[in-house]
């Protein structure tokens, strides 16, 4: 069920009977035909077990389900939107920046502390994204917002990219992240360049920024 | 010398090989290859523009970028346009300047009345030298050209920069309706004669002027 993007800040999405589609609660704009939202109080997939995993870890956006027959309009707030095509890989993004996505996704939530240890932690209480974050799996297409827009860039082996963790957005492929730190005695004196800390993203795959150090 | 991009209008790109740029504090999202951040007191004109610019207001929190690789700027989703310099002079305001070539020269020159309508003080950021220089604006910045024959007028909340040999002067449409509260809000212009370019950005600062 491919999102078709109208603007830079709008998606079309096609539903189709017997098939899913979640989407941030709120975020529906305009639909033709015969479609139905109903709130998901689980926040998702995967039973109980998953909606207790997601409130533990701070990442229960709010969703709702999407069902029917029919087009549907989605935008919020009047953030950019950028669809991700995943095929069989998986897209790591916060909960938060999640407009919508194909119901053929498996939603889970990782700990990010896991990756990088001590400074994973670090990592998530730094950039304010807390210790985990979301992660979609399968094949599908995830509607993400940005504010002002996404720039993406190749994470190739040999040649990291640094990140500023405020303009993350998300990051698929084979990915791992840890933050780098370039504290100096000016940072500690009040002069730093605001800069002192940088997610270091390696391995194979892409990483999506926004043209804005806003959260939202 | 640094090679500037733009990647799609809100992203600039610049790419170092060794060399350095400054860019406004803070204004980097990502960036790959080697980079040093570092912050510039004064906005790197030394001791006596770091006076200059306490005591003039025209504050501008600069950090010197060096490194090899592409680093990658924006500031709030703002809209970002070159201007390239070839020995003229650039006037910006300080917060609408966004990254310039470590090769330009900066400072501060006095503006007069415009300054204090535009609620940005009387001082203005000058960028002079050869190189390229990255300006923030809301909304893409149009580029107005000044002739003897055609003087231009814009809104001090609309302004962003100008180069060129220009005489600028401050304008004002007050009359009897402005003081009844009846003031079409374009009471104050600046008034542009000479030759040269404007750039005006299709959205207003909150000033003085706008409000009468």
């Amino acid at each position: 069920m491919p999102f078709r993007e109208i603007g830079s800040k709008m998606v079309e999405a096609r539903v189709a009977p017997g098939q899913r589609m979640f989407s941030q609660r709120g975020a529906m704009i305009a639909y033709k035909g015969e479609v139905s939202f109903t709130p998901s109080i689980q926040g998702g997939q995967g039973g109980i077990g998953s909606m207790i995993g997601r409130r533990l870890a701070g990442e229960a956006a709010p969703l709702m389900v999407v069902e029917g027959d029919g087009t549907v309009l989605f935008g919020h707030g009047g953030h950019h939107v950028e669809v991700v095509e995943l095929s069989g890989d998986t897209l790591c993004v916060e909960a938060d920046r999640l407009l919508a996505f194909d119901g053929t996704l498996e939603q889970g939530t990782m700990f990010m502390g896991s990756q990088g240890g001590v400074m994973g932690m670090v990592r998530g209480q730094v950039t304010g994204q807390g210790l985990f974050t979301t992660t979609l799996s399968g094949h599908g297409s995830v509607a993400v917002m940005a504010h002002g827009g996404v720039i993406r860039l190749p994470i190739t082996p040999g040649r990291p990219v640094h990140v500023d963790p405020q303009a993350y957005v998300a990051h698929h492929g084979d990915v791992r992240n840890k933050l780098s730190t370039a504290l100096g005695w000016r940072d500690m004196v009040g002069r730093g360049s605001g800069e002192a800390f940088q997610l270091e993203l390696s391995g194979q795959g892409e990483v999506f920024v926004q043209a804005s150090e806003e959260k939202l | 010398m640094a090679q500037f991009r733009l990647q799609g209008g809100k992203v600039l790109a610049v790419d170092l090989a060794g060399d350095t740029v400054r860019a406004k504090n803070g204004s980097m999202v990502a960036y790959d290859g080697q980079m040093a951040f570092k912050k510039l007191t004064g906005g790197g004109e030394g001791l006596r523009g770091l006076v200059t610019r306490r005591l003039t207001g025209e504050q501008m929190e600069m950090m010197e970028v060096k490194g090899q690789g592409t680093c990658y700027f924006a500031d709030r989703a703002s809209d970002i346009g070159l201007v390239t310099l070839q020995g003229q002079k650039l006037h910006v305001e300080s917060s609408n300047l966004l990254c310039a070539d470590g090769s330009l020269r900066t400072g501060t020159t006095f503006t007069g009345l415009r300054g204090a309508s535009q609620g940005n003080g009387l001082f203005t950021t000058t960028v002079e030298g050869t190189g390229t220089a990255a300006l923030m604006s809301d909304g893409p910045a149009v580029v107005l050209r000044v002739t003897p024959q055609s003087p231009l007028q814009v809104d001090p909340g609309a302004y962003v920069a100008h180069t060129g040999d220009l005489r600028q002067e401050f304008q004002t449409g007050v009359n009897f309706r402005t003081f009844m509260g009846e003031g079409s809000g374009e009471s104050f212009q600046i008034r542009f004669e000479g030759e040269g370019l404007v750039y005006v950005q299709p959205s207003e600062r909150n000033t003085i002027g706008g409000d009468v």
